[in-house]
């Protein structure tokens, strides 16, 4: 049976630097999603997005790092990306849906 | 949250009583928990008298049934409102409640007094069946599943016969999933791998599938009932999250496949699905943080004060939305792909995110309807956040996420020196826990376990007392408002 | 009113169809998958295990050959292989006995919970040891355990240990004495040696390597 996913051997003293990694990953992702969602809900300026990006962009190369730590399968990697672009594109989905949904659910008549 | 004078419905009074049981429920979960957190650290405590098998058992088992509790009694609750009609089978409801409580009662006093039995059908039967989370004995399984049937009667029934909403309409269809998944998990069967894979159908499909819609489907009815959000834009919210949940949770199935027996392919279909699995919980936590930020604005920009109602329900409304994302969420991911989980599998990593993701995801949205149900039960028609309040939802909130830290560099810590290092194996587990870094990890559990407890009695307390305060308040306001007018 | 233009995207209904057929479909696949797996991990015949035949999940009648568990070149992890016969408590065990003893031992372990301190597989309480290998432990076969209990095999040992555990205690936290009984004990043995050589996509990983590294001390002091 061939498998897509192989499993390399981690020495023991790369584990550290892998954890830390993973939780910089993990860190700078909330970070893309909290600063974006603020600045759309207005709580902080229009221009903190742009920091958004810049976590966004951080989260991609933290999580590259941890794809070669654990030398990471082509498999593995390619869903790695996938899940990078998805999450790059969720929050504004999100968004375009709620502005959306506003202007044809909210026009009828008054929220309460 | 003791009486409930102002209740229309004789199915809310019901979701009341389901409500209280879960309280104490709740209560007992904790207390077994920290039993089996000093046992971690004086294993002397209670040896041989009351085990960790035991404590731990019961804690686990408490938590499920508590959650169920919550569950069922939110959904009577909800009944009236949505369809607008009393629940048809009420009296045959308020039985089965007596009845599953009684055989609650029972099953826990035997696992708390006979605790194993002989290796045979009988211990399965009638004692224990000895598999994590679903140890309840056939016959309770078989009252379950009866208690069950007439509940799924009455939200049925009573749907087929009212009003259809959106958000009903989820809430009947998932359900039956819900309720169906249970009896995958009744069987006996001596190939372990087979015992495991159904295991997981019920475990995992619950928690990452039909559960976590069925908390879309509170906080889409909590959404309307606390803010008064538009219920298209909400139910079309759900619509969406039922789609990226099933999508990505039942495929996702895949990530406990690894490592018992099953085949190589799902290390693949685990990886991809599960990976997917936050996209949901980043999607209703965008939602609920919107929407509840947008109708606060929307109502001081006409001058009115806060649209919120129900203050208390909707701090715990948001914290669900953000401890799922957390817990289930981030923690899920972090050990989802089979390289990093062949590592992490059954560590105490592993229980940090169990303690993270049942918190974050389940207790505060379920605490939130009981604050609801409270709120309804004294007609009060603004509630808000007592000293209590807050105090329960600090501590509760500091202790869990103090706990979830702990085990998680209790986890690592596993996975370097166990692990990664030694390979595995007896005297590898033993070094790993008798190192500092473990040793103090399980200190700061017990600590932060305890804020947790201390918490929960705050939380207690002002189920209590917070209906009976707030409408003589509300009440008096009133009076002064009318004497001076 | 005005909102037949209206973009799909904010149509409900648009919505509530998607999310039928994604469920449908998603839960069409598992079905399918469960199929697959369940032809995949359903125990193999006596015949198989003596012609040599490999299987995930071998048949009860495992326990009368040695198992060990070494890495494998071309999958890249440890898989379990099984090798000559050997006897289990003196004898060998026919295949309605040996498959009668596993019944024993599985429901055993039940009755005595014993998933609530250990994992099997990896899952279950992480009180005490993972127990998915337990049969391969080097604490069975360098001769502690059967000195500590005075027994000449690691079978007949490990039986002892679980009728008695609190005496042959290893560590300051002990397994409790569950009032396991000698046929118990021996069933739950059987039950150990045959998970032991379940395939398990080679998890614990470097478990045949535990004994050799432990020599060498770790690297966290
Ligand atoms: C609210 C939702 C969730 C809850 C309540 C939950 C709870 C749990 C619990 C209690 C366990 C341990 C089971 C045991 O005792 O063996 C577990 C295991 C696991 N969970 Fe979750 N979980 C949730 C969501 C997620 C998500 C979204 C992911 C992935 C993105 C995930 C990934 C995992 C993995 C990989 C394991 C296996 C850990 C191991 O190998 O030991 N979980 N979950
Ligand atoms: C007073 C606070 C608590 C303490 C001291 C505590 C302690 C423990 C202990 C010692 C275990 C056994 C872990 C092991 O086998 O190593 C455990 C398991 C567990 N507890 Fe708690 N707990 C507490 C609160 C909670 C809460 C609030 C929840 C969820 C709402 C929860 C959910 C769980 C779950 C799901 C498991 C099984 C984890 C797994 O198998 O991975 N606990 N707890
Ligand atoms: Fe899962």
């Amino acid at each position: 049976m061939e498998s897509a996913i192989y499993m390399p051997q981690i020495a023991a003293d790369q584990f550290l630097g892998i954890f830390i990694v993973a939780t910089m990953v993990l860190i700078f992702g909330v970070g893309y999603a909290a600063s974006i969602t603020l600045s759309k809900m207005g709580f902080i300026a229009k221009k903190w997005q742009l920091f958004g990006y810049a976590f966004w962009i951080l989260q991609v190369y933290t999580l590259y790092d941890l794809g070669m730590r654990i030398h990471s399968s082509p498999f593995t990697t390619k869903v790695l990306a996938v899940a990078m672009l998805a999450y790059l594109f969720a929050p504004h989905l999100y968004f375009y849906l709620i502005d959306e949904a506003e202007k044809r659910y909210e026009t009828s008549e008054d929220g309460q | 949250m003791l009486i409930n004078g102002e209740l229309k419905y004789e199915s809310q009074k019901l979701g009341m009583n389901y409500f209280r049981v879960a309280l104490v429920l709740f209560g007992a979960q904790l207390l077994m928990g920290l039993i089996a957190a000093i046992q971690f650290l004086y294993p002397g405590f209670l040896f041989e008298i009351f085990d960790f098998s035991v404590s731990r058992m019961v804690h686990i088992n408490a938590l499920v049934v508590w959650m169920l509790y919550a569950m069922i009694g939110s959904v009577y609750y909800m009944i009236p409102d949505e369809t607008g009609e009393e629940t048809v089978g009420i009296g045959l409801g308020k039985l089965a409640f007596w009845i599953l409580t009684a055989a609650v009662a029972v099953v826990v006093l035997v696992y708390i007094f006979i605790q194993v039995g002989p290796g045979n059908e009988s211990t399965i039967w009638f004692i224990n069946e000895g598999r994590e989370y679903l140890e309840a004995p056939r016959w309770a399984d078989i009252g379950i599943v009866a208690v069950v049937l007439v509940f799924y009667y009455n939200v049925f029934a009573t749907y087929m016969k009212g009003r259809r909403t959106g958000i009903m309409t989820v809430m009947v269809a998932n359900l039956f999933a819900l309720a169906g998944l249970y009896l995958t998990g009744m069987f006996f069967t001596d190939n372990i791998s087979v015992d495991q894979y159904w295991w997981w159908w019920v475990i995992h499909l619950w928690v990452e599938a039909t559960w976590e819609v069925f908390v879309g489907t509170l906080a889409a009815y909590a959404l309307v009932k606390i803010i008064g959000a538009k219920r298209e834009i909400v139910e079309m919210w759900l619509w969406i999250e039922v789609l990226m949940l099933f999508g990505s949770g039942i495929l996702g199935l895949g990530h406990h496949y690894f490592w018992i027996g099953t085949p190589e392919y799902w290390w693949e279909i685990g990886a991809l699905f599960s990976s997917l699995e936050p996209v949901p919980l980043v999607a209703m936590f965008v939602h609920v943080l919107y929407d509840w930020g947008k109708e606060q604005g929307h109502c001081e920009s006409k001058g009115s004060a806060h649209a919120l109602n129900n203050s208390p329900a909707m701090a715990w409304v948001t914290a669900n939305a953000f401890g799922n994302f957390l817990g289930a969420g981030i923690w899920g991911f972090f050990h989802t792909l089979p390289q990093v989980n062949i590592y992490t599998h059954g560590t105490q990593f592993t229980a940090a995110h169990g303690h993270l993701a049942f918190f974050g995801a389940y207790a505060t949205i379920l605490i939130a309807m009981m604050y609801i149900g409270v709120q309804g039960s004294y007609g009060i028609k603004k509630m808000t956040m007592t000293f209590k309040t807050k105090m329960a939802l600090t501590l509760i909130i500091f202790g869990v996420l103090g706990m979830g830290v702990a085990l998680t560099i209790a986890g690592y810590e596993q996975v370097l020196v166990e692990r990664a290092d030694l390979g595995g194996g007896w005297d590898a587990y033993f070094i790993a826990q008798d190192l500092p870094w473990y040793i103090q990890a399980q200190g700061w559990r017990l600590a932060m376990g305890v804020v947790t407890f201390v918490g929960f009695i705050y939380l207690a307390w002002d189920l209590l007392t917070i209906g009976a305060v707030e409408s003589a308040q509300e009440e008096s306001e009133g009076a002064a408002a009318a004497a001076a007018a | 009113m005005s909102k037949k233009s209206a973009s799909v995207w904010t149509s409900i209904r648009f919505w509530r169809r998607s999310a039928a057929w994604v469920t449908g479909t998603a839960t069409v696949l598992l079905i399918w998958l469960t199929f697959d797996t369940m032809g995949q991990i359903s125990m193999g015949s006596d015949a198989d295990l003596a012609k040599g035949i490999k299987h995930r999940i071998p048949a009860a009648t495992v326990i009368n050959y040695h198992v060990d568990y070494q890495f494998d070149q071309k999958r890249g992890h440890e898989v379990p292989v099984i090798g000559e016969k050997e006897k289990f408590f003196g004898k060998e065990w026919s295949a309605k006995d040996a498959a009668a003893l596993l019944h024993h031992g599985k429901l055993t372990s039940q009755a005595k919970n014993c998933m609530n301190c250990h994992t099997l597989l990896g899952n279950g309480g992480y009180y005490a040891p993972d127990l998915t290998k337990a049969w391969l432990d080097a604490k069975w076969n360098d001769g502690t355990m059967t000195g500590i209990t005075g027994k000449n095999t690691k079978e007949e040992a490990m039986a002892e240990f679980l009728m008695h555990p609190s005496q042959y205690p290893t560590h300051a936290r002990m397994m409790p004495d569950l009032g396991i009984t000698q046929d118990e004990a021996v069933a739950l043995v059987a039950f150990l040696k045959h998970m032991s050589a379940i395939d398990t996509n080679g998890f614990p990983r470097n478990f045949s390597q535990s004994a050799k590294r432990l020599e060498g001390g770790t690297h966290a002091h």
